[in-house]
């Protein structure tokens, strides 16, 4: 009777768990090489020490503030910034789809080269878009990167350029505008720390 | 001697005293370093709460130093099976550590302990 209890015990102790958000939470920020590894080694300690001694209340405080410390600032910002790139992606790109179609149909001076630069912003738009798949390859991250720096230049002097100008085009600063903004949050998200200063 | 003394100094600014507690407790727990193993350890041994996450991101430092090794074993039901990531010492890292006992030892040789204040 008394060894059936106890088994009972520590079969309810196994099935206490952390709060599944918390625990997703953790989930989504740390490495693919670390993600069963220390999701685990929280998981035993919360369930062998944590609930034990301290109760499901505090137990889940703990494994709060232990997630926390293992996410970096780096981390957090590149999450927050992951969504407006891909947004700024998509938009650089289409726009560069349509500034090749419109230098085509109108074909005024120096058409080609202008033609060759909104290719360009579409391939980086969508180059950026597949970011979530290189991971752990550096070169093609840093040329993406440079790609990116690059772009964002030409917008800021397209900017400058625009504002200056006697006849105002509000697409040209649109444009100029998305582009240094994609080369900035190109930059942040690439080279992150993957071991930034922890919270 | 001198080349010896330079050799423990350069060894001494390269691990912190964290980073010694990491490895000392890997070495002391052997066969049974793993995470949550060391976490414990760590924190016995500093006699303090620690967080989780320092001690992961001093894991991986030591192993990109190659001053430890790990490997993946299968978990346990109580982790839910999630795999279990064990370290040892390799021997750079023992030398590491050991060259840091040297260092410290050397720095207090002829000092008296504890200091007091300076009148």
């Amino acid at each position: 009777m008394a060894r059936h209890k106890v088994a009972l015990g520590v079969e309810s102790m196994i099935e206490k768990a952390p709060p599944r958000w918390l625990e997703g939470m953790l989930l989504h920020f740390l490495a693919a090489r670390d993600r069963e590894t220390i999701s685990g080694d929280l998981l035993e300690e919360y369930r062998e020490e944590q609930v034990p001694r301290f109760g499901s209340l505090r137990a889940n405080v703990w494994y709060l503030y232990q997630a926390l410390s293992l996410i970096s600032v780096w981390d957090l910002l590149g999450s927050v910034l992951k969504r407006p790139l891909i947004g700024i992606s998509l938009f650089t790109a289409a726009a560069g789809v349509w500034l090749a179609v419109m230098e085509n149909i109108l074909q005024h001076a120096g058409y080609a080269g202008r033609t060759v630069i909104a290719a360009w912003m579409t391939m980086q738009g969508l180059a950026t878009l597949l970011l979530p798949m290189l991971d752990g390859r550096a070169i093609l991250r840093a040329l993406l990167a440079a790609g990116a720096v690059a772009l964002g230049l030409f917008g800021a002097a397209a900017v400058e350029r625009i504002l200056e100008a006697p006849h105002f085009e509000g697409f040209v600063l649109l444009i100029g505008c998305a582009l240094v903004t994609q080369g900035l949050l190109t930059v942040v998200v690439v080279f992150r720390p993957r071991h930034g200063k922890m919270l | 001697m001198l080349f010896n003394a330079y050799n423990v100094c350069i060894v001494a600014e390269l691990l912190g005293a964290f980073e010694q507690a990491v490895l000392l407790s890997i070495w002391s727990l052997a066969e049974e370093a793993y995470g949550r193993a060391i976490l414990r350890g760590v924190q016995a041994a500093l006699n303090r709460q620690v967080a989780a996450g320092a001690v992961y991101a001093t894991l991986d430092r030591l192993e990109q130093k190659n001053f430890i090794h790990s490997h993946v074993e299968e978990g346990t039901p109580v982790r839910a099976g999630r795999l279990r990531r064990y370290y040892r010492l390799t021997p750079p890292g023992i030398k590491a550590i050991n060259e840091s006992r040297a260092a410290l030892e050397q720095m207090w040789r002829g000092t008296k302990w504890p200091l007091g204040s300076k009148a």
